[in-house]
């Protein structure tokens, strides 16, 4: 089998595809229809809450398990086994051989992906020295701290040299070193033009990182584009606000739907389209102001906007039908 | 198939490297040499061993010619002690008895002053086993001094006793079609027996492993990645493979061990044994069943491996199928007593009982062509269905964590 050789487009142009995904568990629709573009050279960020269908998508891209419906494309071309070897995979369900030595197991992994077995243990060696590891390339991996088991993982999976690395929940478990470690491999395969696919439920984590998300939930993709076009379609939506004097802002302003304590400031959601600044003199009229902030929200706080608008929906459609 | 290749290598090279793998390649024919010999040494060991019977003969006339008798026996290792009756019958009989009880003796021997009339003598004994002493030794040496004595009062000849009842001699050749064999019976069985145990024991340890090594996999969360990278069919026959290798490398060491051993001659159990005994019918027949029994075996407990969790949580499913491979040893005598009735052949027809009864039947007999072909095609036959199975188990299961396995997720695994 020779490794299958890939038309890689230019950055930023399209790269994986997926369209129309469907996976059903016994009565659990798993992935609903998800449809994604994911660009060249992206760091694409696909979030979600647990159970929301992350792991099934990814592992019906890296065919672990068949999905009942959907169209796969890797540059342009159905992503068919052999191209599989060109996506490297860091599962959130991951381990190493205890009993293997480090670059044996490095190499092995390498093969498995169409890497020669001489290049495969070069390769290795070289990442082994990269991670500073290089003096545990003989021993066996059980004689390793656990943070040093996950830096072999990491090396797995960027070995061969992937043109896309698929990342599930890559930061639950690390440490802060580690997680900084990762961080700066993802932006170095970056420049190299590799695209990553970050798949987290951590949205925090991924608003330091991607150029683009997905979120899904409950098998449903809710949004999905530039972090900057997604952040731009959920425009202010909060602001806080706090008074000297111990004031409150008054009730019943035009266009704040809801307003309550929180962390020792008020908080005022807005009704869309609201301009923050319109507030200002009606707020500053109520007291003496020592904090007023309209900040852009944060993914998280689009995301549970987000849900809850599709939630909604789901149960107009519902009593409608 | 290049990753299929990169996974039997690494699974191969893993096993031949392992301490367990030298140990076994040496102390294996040790192991399997006990097992076979064994048995008969320990009773030759217990036959050796010196008895005692103390007699009281109420004739006086057949004491000494049962030590005579005995003591021209190949195994003599029986001594008399005459207990002396001078004290009167009755009290002569309880020191008999308090001897035997007392283990001065270990047996005791009553023989009636009418016994050359009414030849009916008493034995006495505290462990049942003591009937070996009375059957094999005592009996025909005491037949002997019974026969003498009737010759005697026929006036005829004692020389002529020898010539009466000399018995049969066996020289018993084993026919093929081609040629006869001047190999016997107890060689064909014994070394069929040996050949039989290694099949027997190679296809479940190394069988079993297979089920090990994907629980292993599973439980340290190598698995998924493992899939991205290949196929799980890929990597179920990689390792079905890799193992299998490992087995067949460790079988070929002991065969050519075992023929550099048989030029020097082995004598087992009093018979020598030979590899060059068998023919290359029976060592192409032993590599086939061998092989095809461990693929059978092994794609099986993988597929069961990758259903479970643990080791605990599979035996439930893997004693089934270690019963498959139990059953036909236990159903061997019924083989070996009669290796060409339509029993012997519809069993060792059946293919998860082919490796061992059919194997069995051409060690011991000639069964015909068509029947050994037959099993090599069901077995392939099932070897095929065996690895769809598995295949499906292996899908299904590979990525189930948690939940202990029922037949009913077993079932519901295979109907996909």
């Amino acid at each position: 089998m020779t490794a299958a050789k890939l038309d890689l487009p230019e950055v930023g142009e399209p790269f994986l595809e997926v369209r129309e995904l469907r996976k059903r568990y016994g009565d659990k629709l798993a992935v609903d229809g998800v449809s994604l573009s994911i660009p060249r050279g992206a760091i694409y960020g696909f979030l979600g809450p647990n159970g929301a269908g992350k792991t099934t998508t990814i592992r019906c891209l890296m065919d672990i398990i068949l999905p009942d419906h959907g169209a796969m494309t890797l540059g342009g071309r159905p992503l068919v086994r052999s191209l599989r070897d060109r996506i490297g995979y860091l599962p959130e369900e991951r381990g190493l051989y205890r009993k293997m030595t480090c670059q044996e197991q490095l190499a092995y992994l390498a093969q498995l992906k169409g890497v020669p077995r001489r290049e495969a243990l070069a390769r290795a060696a070289q990442w082994l020295d990269r991670l500073e590891l290089g003096d545990y390339a003989k021993r066996k991996v059980d004689s390793l701290s656990k943070g040093m088991q996950q830096k072999v993982q990491f090396a797995a999976t960027f070995i061969f040299g992937p043109d896309l690395v698929i990342l599930d929940e890559v930061f639950s478990g690390l440490d802060p070193l580690n997680i900084e470690l990762m961080r700066d491999l993802i932006l170095a395969e970056r420049q190299r033009g590799t695209t990553i696919l970050f798949s987290t439920h951590m949205l925090a984590e991924a608003e330091r990182l991607c150029d683009a998300v997905c979120l899904i939930e409950g098998g449903v993709k809710i949004l999905d584009g530039s972090l900057d076009s997604v952040r731009a379609a959920y425009p202010f939506q909060m602001v806080r606000v706090a008074y000297r004097d111990g004031g409150e802002p008054p009730a019943g302003l035009p266009g704040v739907s809801e307003r309550r304590m929180e962390d020792g400031a008020w908080r005022l959601e807005l009704a869309p389209g609201l301009d923050p600044q319109a507030l200002l003199a009606p707020l500053a009229a109520a007291g003496s102001l020592s904090l007023f902030a309209a900040n852009r929200p944060t993914l998280s706080e689009i995301f549970l906007v987000a849900v809850r608008r599709q939630r909604a929906t789901r149960r107009d459609e519902r009593s409608q039908a | 198939m290049s990753k299929v290749l990169t996974v039997i290598r690494k699974e191969y090279i893993e096993r031949v490297h392992s301490k367990a793998f030298l140990i076994g390649t040496l102390l294996g024919p040790l192991f399997m040499g006990a097992l076979v010999i064994g048995p008969s040494l320990l009773a030759d060991a217990t036959g050796d061993q010196a008895r005692t019977v103390a007699v009281v003969d109420r004739t006086g006339r057949v004491v000494g010619p049962l030590e005579t008798a005995l003591a021209e026996r190949e195994d003599s290792y029986v001594t008399l002690t005459e207990l002396d009756c001078a004290s009167g019958e009755a009290a002569c009989l309880e020191d008999l008895k308090a001897m035997v009880l007392a283990e001065e003796a270990d047996a005791g021997l009553v023989i009636p002053a009418d016994f050359f009339a009414n030849p009916e003598a008493t034995f006495y004994n505290t462990a049942v086993g003591a009937v070996v002493l009375r059957d094999d030794a005592l009996g025909p040496a005491l037949n002997q001094v019974l026969q003498d004595e009737r010759f005697r009062r026929e006036n005829l000849d004692p020389a002529l006793r020898a010539k009466l009842f000399a018995r049969t001699g066996w020289n018993t050749l084993k026919l093929t079609a081609d040629a006869e064999s001047a190999q016997n019976a107890e060689v064909g069985i014994i070394g069929g027996f040996m050949m039989v145990m290694i099949i027997y024991i190679m296809v479940l340890v190394y069988g079993q492993q297979n089920l090990t090594v994907v629980i292993e996999e599973k439980t340290s969360r190598m698995v998924e990645v493992l899939l991205a990278s290949l196929r799980p069919e890929q990597l179920m026959l990689g390792k079905v493979l890799g193992i299998g290798l490992a087995a067949l490398t460790q079988v070929a060491v002991w065969t050519v061990a075992g023929a550099a051993v048989s030029a020097q001659g082995l004598v087992v159990a009093g018979a020598e044994i030979s590899l060059s005994l068998f023919g290359p019918w029976f060592w192409l027949n032993f590599f086939v069943f061998f092989l095809l029994g461990y693929f059978l075996y092994a794609s099986l407990y993988a597929g069961i491996g990758a259903m479970c969790n643990s080791v605990q949580d599979s035996q439930q499913f893997s004693v089934v199928l270690t019963m498959g491979m139990v059953v036909p040893i236990l159903l061997m005598t019924v083989v070996i007593k009669a290796p060409d009735q339509p029993l012997a052949t519809i069993l060792s027809l059946v293919p998860f009982f082919s490796p061992i009864l059919m194997f069995m039947r051409i060690s011991v007999s000639n069964p015909p062509l068509w029947q050994v072909v037959t099993s090599w095609v069901l077995l392939a036959g099932t070897i095929w269905l065996a690895n769809k199975v598995a295949g499906q188990l292996f899908r299904a299961g590979i990525l189930l964590y948690g939940a202990t396995p029922t037949w009913g997720s077993l079932a519901k695994a295979l109907r996909g």
